[in-house]
């Protein structure tokens, strides 16, 4: 990250002004969030951003609807992150930090009481108030929704409107991931009242505002003059261009048809890099798992033996160097940017090569001239997924296991993860998440994903539950490694690396950009071109 | 891509000097079948050719070309001229194959069609075109989704996408063939319907299909290396022209060997089949409709 | 003749019906469906991916889906695209005139090199004879995807900082919309320009010694102008009618072109929803695309009824 870029102008407007109002608790997340903003800001100083100029971003997905209470494609994340705005946001850091509200108290811990900005609008002109976050929220839960953030925000047992600025939200039970989903876009953005259709006419308080949209062409935003953030944002409009094909995106960037882009493959994020010294990349954090999905429910993976032996016939690191460069670590469940992620260098069970230990483990289970374990499914439209998927074949040869590997289309790879109908091992990788809970309840037995798989280990479940209760954050990194440990050691399921989602690229005359480990890109609301 | 041989219906010249165009025709048709012979040498013995082995990956990436590897390594290390050797037994099968199919069912449609007329004729065209009409991407899509990425299912498909162009070609002459005198004498001395069909009308359009078959060979080598350049061809780890193509095009600017190197490949198999078909053309003197 | 092209085109309407239920039963029995596909990797529960379905029609039984579509196609209304939620018609019809546009310029160039090189062919003949017909070889067996792919190396190589994939809309900017699609177009009409010069030169090589141009030519005419007054005359329409039936083609085959240059044209439409699952959009897409196939290939044998009375139609 270049120190130009590292600009985070908000110090004044993130630290809280009620803060009277906060517990100690919250306080010191606020103070926290206060103090990295103002270390930005002073990076920052050196150069005055410019007003108006428009940014073109390259992007490699079109959205699929811009509601944020019905939206499931990720891809419409880039567009929801700039429209909308939630109570709660992540800064640079990715820690919480207020943005619709100016501060919560939480009288216990099932109780957060949200205190609203005041003066926010939405872009029609109407006033934000405590009544459009409980209608949000009920609309998320109605069922006849059939809103993704229902399963999210199941905890939520009622939100009442103290005042029209004060809104409170009571769960049934401590979750810790609740703040983490409130601070994401499009889980915790607020919606207006009375608006519908904001599938294809988006309204919400963000600080870009819906122009215009041409499906696989462009996608147009215009300033919001009327954000809350004072002078913010820089830029007059932001367009995203379309291009589905990453060696397209590369020549686009190249030839200034788009500022900044981002790339899937580190290799080509390398490669274009050192084309120009003028060409900023930012690595990003770690958010990114690739694991082996085993079916549990039959044999031969329903014996851990076999498991473990596929674990310790596995060359992590290789899998790492070959596929990705070196550009990422060796996986568990969590991806290092969140609570309890695994480093990539800490010990883990039977995490080490060891060929003569799998082939041992594979007669002991009754396969000792080796084991054919059939289709392994991955994603063909990843290609480095499929590239790992080859290298694991190789690996796993070594020790007497056979796998086919099958590319499979996305969405019915997906329909056979989640029914859990998939015949022996199946790869796709999780994107980034807003709370390790949402990864880890995956492989909670009595969940439908759990089942799925042929999970039944009530102890695990037992801890996942725990760890979701947690508020203290030390306490909950340590639960986290326990359960990341349990699955590593039960061997079921199979992590092989962890990287960033996205690689993320752009030309030095775009300043004042952050990129985010979420890959959600909020930070064009502080961008500036300096051309 | 299909159908873009549809066009060449006319006549060569008349005005060529007929023996210096025989003695061309035959040197095109021995440059052509050279051509298929070094093609099929490298199908058969590829394994044995190539200097590695071709699916044995390493952390050399896009590495070279040095003198280990002539053309360098792709993405995750293997070496691109053993992946190019053997990566043409992968697309010739499927080709040969699904080309021989669709030859056979397009020769038993376009005969009976032909030969029988009427409301067989009427109906076995009308299914044709449908199958003529229908977009080749999403039949091919949905066979691989469908039935997976399997030899035998793109084989399949290709085999159905082909099958009216070669019908067609059939059909043509023998709609004329069936009324000519030979044909009536046989008829009239009590030779069966079917024996005449085989005996006495096939042989007669086989001109005509020699050479839209080396044609359809060469868009069939369009056809499976493109739907293995958009994903759909055979599944990995094994080598195939068109994946190595899509693979290599993100990093075409690192590592341009190996884009240009499969270019040449399809480049050079389907060179190999409209030399044949040109040769062939003279050859036989095909003066297709 | 009228009653031929008459009986085409009625021949036609049975054949689309027959596609589209072809279209219809193969996207129904793929695995996986916009539900599933939209959801990715984010945790939805079965009952909000059924609501989701619900809401599509996609809960009802086969048969009702399709006729409910049959209805309203019928009468026009082609449906609401799952994933745009807007009307597919709205959609379809900006992405077929790219993909027309793109075709037409496409099909400008071949004309102009493959008449050029076939006209040299056939009255040159000797050295530019075997040069041609070498020419054409080599690029008849080069495929536009592979094409397209060593333009963009050349570029990026060379050239970087060339924009190649700034496509822009017609309305936007005329010029640089048609400057965008130049590349592209050449891709395509590489190999189309082999079909017309070979159709060229044979057409010109027999029209040359038929009957009428010996008359003329024993009338004391020049050749030049028996070239232009017979010639070109009969010979190009052969000519125009095989482009004609390679736009065709070209139509259904640019789906590569269109996805290596990021053009918003038929082919990427047709390839994103088929993995978005948006059965609309596809069914739309496949009534459209055949359409356009089997109208070509009424209008080219018409157009070759019409030269060529040898030509019958049972």
């Amino acid at each position: 990250m270049s120190d130009t870029n590292t600009g985070f102008p908000l110090a004044e407007t993130v630290l809280p002004q009620g803060r009277g109002y906060l517990d100690r608790r919250s306080l010191l997340r606020f103070a926290v969030a206060g103090v990295a903003a103002g270390a930005a800001s002073r990076a920052f100083a050196q150069a005055p951003p410019k007003r108006g100029g428009r940014l073109v971003i390259g992007a490699d997905a079109d959205p699929i609807g811009l509601d944020p209470v019905t939206l499931t494609a990720f891809s419409s994340y880039d567009f929801t992150a700039l429209l909308y705005s939630g109570l709660l946001r992540w800064n640079a850091e990715m820690k919480v930090e207020p943005d619709l509200a100016i501060s919560f108290d939480q009288p216990n811990d099932t109780t957060y009481v949200f205190k609203l900005r005041s003066g926010v609008t939405f872009h029609n002109g109407q006033p934000l108030e405590a009544e459009d976050v409980k209608y949000t929220f009920e609309r998320i839960l109605n069922p006849a929704s059939a809103s993704p953030n229902a399963a999210i925000f199941a905890s939520i047992k009622a939100v009442t409107v103290v005042d029209p600025l004060t809104v409170r939200f009571e769960l049934h039970a401590p979750n810790a991931a609740f703040l983490s989903y409130m601070a994401t876009n499009p889980n915790g953005a607020i919606v207006p009242r009375g608006v519908s259709d904001l599938a294809t006419k988006p309204v919400g308080t963000g600080p870009f505002i819906f122009d215009s949209y041409q499906p696989n062409q462009q996608f147009t935003l215009k300033a919001n003059p009327k954000y809350h953030e004072q002078g913010l944002p820089y830029l007059g409009e932001v367009v995203f261009r379309f291009f589905k094909d990453q060696a397209s995106l590369t020549s686009a960037l190249r030839s200034k048809a788009v500022d900044m882009t981002w790339f899937k493959d580190p290799k080509v994020s390398a490669q274009i890099v050192r084309t120009s010294p003028d060409l900023v990349s930012a690595p990003g954090k770690t958010t990114r798992t690739f694991p082996v999905w085993m079916n549990l429910k039959a044999k031969p993976l329903d014996d851990v033996r076999v498991r473990r032996a596929i674990s310790l016939a596995t060359d992590r690191k290789a899998c790492l160097e070959t596929v990705l460069g070196g550009s990422g670590k060796v996986g568990a469940m969590v991806p290092e940017s969140h609570v309890g992620g695994y480093d990539g260098v800490g010990d883990m069970p039977y995490y080490k090569t060891d060929v003569a230990a799998a082939k041992k483990l594979l007669a002991d289970a009754g396969h000792p001239n080796g084991i054919d374990l059939g289709d392994y499914i991955c994603v063909a439209a990843n290609p480095l997924d499929v590239a790992c998927a080859q290298i694991l074949q190789q690996q796993w040869a070594e020790a007497g296991i056979k796998v086919a590997i099958k590319p499979m289309e996305t969405a019915p790879l997906i329909g056979l993860w989640l029914k859990g109908e998939f015949p022996t091992l199946l790869s796709i990788a999780l994107s980034w998440s807003p709370d390790p809970d949402a990864i880890v309840s995956r492989i909670v037995s009595t969940s439908a994903s759990g089942k799925a798989l042929g999970m039944a280990d009530t102890e695990l479940d037992a801890m996942i539950v725990e760890a979701r209760t947690l508020l203290d954050r030390t306490k909950r990194a340590a639960a986290y490694m326990a359960i990341q440990r349990r699955v590593a050691e039960q061997a079921y399921v199979l992590d092989i690396y962890q990287y960033p989602l996205r690689w993320e690229a752009w030309w030095n005359y775009a300043k004042g950009y952050v990129p985010l480990a979420a890959n959600i890109r909020t930070f064009v609301r502080t961008a500036w071109i300096d051309k | 891509m299909r159908g873009s041989m549809r066009g060449c219906r006319m006549t060569e010249a008349a005005s060529l000097q007929a023996p210096r165009r025989r003695t061309t025709a035959q040197v095109l048709v021995t440059i052509g079948l050279a051509m298929m012979a070094v093609l099929v040498v490298v199908a058969l013995f590829g394994p044995a050719i190539a200097p590695y082995n071709p699916t044995k990956t390493s952390p050399a990436s896009l590495d070279g070309p040095t003198m280990a590897h002539w053309l360098g390594t792709d993405s995750i290390g293997r070496d691109v001229l053993s992946r190019l050797i053997v990566g043409g037994r992968a697309t010739l099968l499927i080709t040969f194959v699904a080309v021989a199919i669709s030859l056979a069912a397009g020769l038993i449609l376009g005969l009976a069609s032909g030969y029988m007329g009427g409301a067989v004729d009427l109906a076995i065209m009308r299914v044709l075109d449908v199958v003529f009409a229908f977009p080749v991407f999403l039949l091919a899509i949905a066979v691989v989704a469908a039935l997976g990425p399997t030899l035998g299912n793109l084989i399949l498909t290709i085999a159905v996408v082909y099958t009216p162009t070669l019908a067609r070609v059939v059909r043509g002459p023998v709609l004329s063939v069936k009324r000519w005198d030979h044909v009536e004498a046989a008829r009239s001395v009590g030779i069966g319907e079917f024996t005449i069909a085989v005996r006495h009308v096939l042989p007669l359009v086989i001109s005509p299909v020699l050479v839209q078959t080396s044609l359809t060979l060469a868009n069939t080598i369009f056809t499976v290396t493109a739907l293995s350049f958009l994903g759909l061809g055979p599944p990995p780890p094994d080598p195939n022209w068109g994946s190595m193509l899509a693979e290599a095009r993100q990093f075409m600017e690192l590592a341009p060997l190996t884009v240009i190197g499969p270019s040449l490949a399809i480049v050079f198999a389907s060179l190999t089949f409209i030399v044949l078909a040109n040769g062939l053309r003279d050859l036989l003197d095909v003066t297709a409709r | 003749m009228i009653r031929m092209v008459a009986v085409r085109l009625l021949l036609t309407a049975p054949i689309l019906l027959g596609v589209s239920i072809v279209a219809f039963v193969l996207m129904r029995a793929l695995p996986g469906d916009f539900a599933q596909a939209s959801a990715g990797t984010s945790t939805i529960s079965a009952e909000a991916l059924d609501t989701i379905r619900r809401s599509l029609g996609l809960d009802l039984p086969m048969w009702q889906q399709y006729l409910g579509w049959l209805g309203a196609a019928l009468s026009g209304d082609l449906g609401v695209s799952f994933t745009l939620r807007t009307p597919v018609a709205s959609e379809i019809f900006p992405r077929l005139a790219v993909t027309a546009e793109l075709t037409l310029i496409a099909g400008l160039m071949a004309g102009l090199m493959g008449v050029t090189t076939g006209l040299l062919s056939a009255r040159l003949r000797g050295m530019t004879d075997w040069v041609v017909r070498g020419w054409n070889s080599l690029l008849l067996a080069v495929p536009n995807f592979v094409i397209a792919t060593l333009i963009v190396l050349l570029f990026g190589l060379y050239f970087p900082s060339v924009g190649i994939f700034n496509y822009v809309a017609f309305a936007r900017d005329p010029s640089g919309n048609i400057a965008s699609l130049l590349l592209p177009a050449l891709s395509l009409a590489l190999t189309v320009s082999v079909t017309v010069s070979e159709n060229t030169r044979a057409a010109v090589l027999e029209v040359s010694s038929q009957d009428y141009v010996m008359v003329a030519k024993s009338k004391g005419l020049r050749p030049r102008a028996i070239l232009r007054d017979y010639l070109v005359r009969n010979a190009l329409t052969p000519v125009v009618t095989v482009t004609g039936l390679q736009l065709a083609a070209l139509l259904g085959g640019s789906i590569l072109i269109e996805t290596i240059f990021t053009i918003p044209g038929m082919g990427q439409y047709l390839f994103d929803s088929i993995a978005s699952r948006d059965y609309p959009a596809i069914q739309a897409i496949v009534l459209v695309a055949s359409t356009i196939v089997l109208l070509m290939n009424v209008l080219v044998d018409i157009a070759y009824a019409r030269v060529d009375a040898r030509v019958s139609y049972d």
